[in-house]
């Protein structure tokens, strides 16, 4: 008994921390425009408008994410068996980690940019120094959040695979949930506000993203503020409920009819997410309704 | 013939002559991996070649609308073919070898729940940030009408867009593309621990319960590469996004099929003959 409540008590902060990691991963790709909109922000310049937006991609979120846990969790490893302590050991891994990402993005930022100076795009330098450092800063912590709960599914529940490769598991999967969630909401909603609420951005529309703040030009630090309102708590959300339910569901019934239980129980959440999805679709076909026909133009 | 005046290739068009030759790699590889390892090597290559298969039909399941989903203008999740495949996969593959001690039909089914669930919750956010946090609702670009529900489709998607979000039937899609990924990733990693297993401590002159934590790190390592090897292909053969079942590039999978088999039992003879050579 007192194992499994150690083991729910695990679960609860492995949950609580892959909430975080989701959220800070999803605020700095969104600030470093590592997801799918990078495309709409290398656009821009070849569309005649010149920004400055930062933009890091020159890999997709999850393998991204995988080296740097990977690395973060391999390096902790090696400080553990150095016998330094472990909380040290798994701080000092991510640190190096992210010097690793700040490279990454430094030598992305200058390369993509560097590549649409026909467009007549500049490289900031400005932009660079203030972006690079938010971006490291975010990826700190959810990088530490993986790790950290990556170790506690090795050294804590017994997962049987090493910390590293439990580090590029996790890590890739952090990246897939965080891009899945936040991207939309960062290239729609974000970088085309200036487009109609409510509706998808029209293809003739593409390349076409908001320059202008309130006051002066719009830069990433402005983004991330923005997203970290509602795309990082969702991917937050979304890899801590991933998480948290794939251990829950194994420490609690794998024991019953064993292993069967933890599938029964898995096979039933699928279930109960399908239904949470169909309401939310059905709900917003009522609530929105259909779109409006387009209107035709009377010709003159 | 320059490139200008070649005809357009067809995305879906079977090559029978590559599809021949792939089949016929396949038996080469197999009768390679039977004469150095008979009994063992050949059934966990059968075993991963199986896994490798699960692998890329299951990535043909999984609704990907990669940039133009990012921007609401196509139907899918805004991710990568091989990401959204990998990171559904590779949550199996965790749940999986959690369980290898309870069994391989369990630690299989178990990957397969693991690999649904991560997608089930993945999905069921899609939809929650585009329904809420963008008030766009799903529709398809591909089909008139949901197969699976029969909702209409055309009045819900707004100009200029093929459509956006993810339809029932690419969430059901999805799912069924995460329990075959997760699925097959965990076969793959209970074939190749099965061999190391049994070949490392003669190997290594060493107990099995000393060469466990070498078998189930480097087991882990390629099944990790392998899984990744196949979501990799089955892009190729997507190109770019799909919807999910429904969509026309699905009908693509019996070339992934083939292309998959030939990459697993290639990778599974390497994973065999570092041990038993």
């Amino acid at each position: 008994m007192e194992s499994i409540v150690f083991g729910i008590g695990i679960t609860a902060l492995t949950g609580a921390l892959a909430t975080v990691a989701g959220a800070a991963e999803d605020t700095e790709s969104n600030i470093g425009s590592q997801g799918d909109p990078n495309s709409q922000v290398q656009l821009a310049p070849q569309m005649g408008y010149l920004h400055r937006i930062f933009n890091k991609a020159i890999a997709g979120e999850p393998p991204a994410y995988g080296l740097w846990c990977a690395l973060g969790a391999g390096l902790a490893w090696a400080f553990m068996a150095m016998q330094i302590n472990a909380v040290l050991a798994i701080v000092l891994g991510c640190v190096l980690a992210v010097f690793v990402q700040g490279v990454y993005a430094t030598t992305a930022y200058l390369g993509r940019t560097a590549s649409l100076k026909k467009f007549g795009q500049p490289v900031f330098v400005d932009i660079l120094k203030s972006m690079t450092t938010v971006t490291m800063a975010h990826a700190f912590v959810a990088i530490f959040c993986t790790v950290t709960l990556c170790y506690l599914m090795n050294a804590a529940l017994g997962h049987p695979f090493p910390l590293p490769l439990l580090g590029l598991l996790w890590g890739i999967a952090l990246g897939a949930a965080g891009s899945a969630v936040g991207n939309p909401y960062y290239g729609k909603e974000r970088q085309y506000q200036n487009q109609k609420f409510g509706a998808g951005v029209p293809i003739a529309q593409s390349g076409n993203i908001v320059r202008y703040a309130e006051a002066g030009e719009r830069n990433s630090l402005d983004n991330g503020f923005f997203t970290a309102k509602l795309g990082g708590p969702a991917s937050g959300v979304c890899f801590g409920l991933i998480v948290f339910l794939e251990l829950w569901r194994t420490i609690i019934f794998e024991k019953i009819g064993a292993g069967w239980g933890a599938i029964i129980v898995g096979v039933l959440m699928i279930l109960v997410f399908t239904i949470i999805d169909r309401y939310i679709e059905v709900w917003a076909r009522k609530t929105y309704g259909p779109y409006p026909a387009p209107v035709k133009e009377a010709s003159s | 013939m320059t490139a200008v005046a070649a005809k357009p290739a067809a995305g879906g068009a079977m090559n029978p002559t590559a599809m021949a030759v792939g089949v016929v790699l396949l038996i080469v590889i197999l009768g390679i991996c039977w004469k150095v390892s008979p009994g063992l090597g050949l059934m966990a290559l059968i075993g991963m070649v199986v896994g490798g298969v699960l692998i890329g039909f299951g990535t043909h399941f999984v609704p990907v609308g990669g940039a133009p989903a990012a921007m609401g203008q196509a139907p899918g999740i805004a991710t990568g073919v091989a990401m959204l495949a990998a990171g559904a996969g590779l949550a199996g593959l965790f749940g999986g070898a959690w369980a290898a001690e309870l069994g391989p039909v369990v630690a299989v089914v178990t990957g397969a729940v693991g690999g649904g669930l991560m997608m089930a919750i993945t999905c069921m956010m899609v939809n929650f940030i585009y329904v809420f946090g963008m008030g766009i609702p799903a529709a398809s670009g591909k089909v008139a009408n949901d197969p699976i529900t029969g909702d209409s489709q055309k009045e819900f998607k707004s100009q200029g867009t093929e459509g956006h979000g993810l339809p029932f039937v690419s969430f059901v899609g999805g799912v069924i593309g995460g329990i075959l990924a997760g699925g097959g990733g965990t076969l793959i990693y209970l074939m190749i621990l099965d061999v190391y297993k049994a070949t490392l401590p003669t190997m290594m002159k060493a107990t099995e319960a000393q060469i466990m934590p070498i078998a189930i790190s480097a087991a882990g390592i390629f099944a990790v590469g392998m899984f990744l090897v196949n979501a990799v292909l089955t892009a190729y053969n997507i190109t770019g996004t799909i919807e999910g079942p429904h969509d026309p590039k699905f009908k693509r999978w019996p070339r992934a099929i083939v292309a998959s088999a030939v990459a697993s039992a290639l990778c599974g003879l390497a994973a065999i003959l570092i041990v038993v050579m």
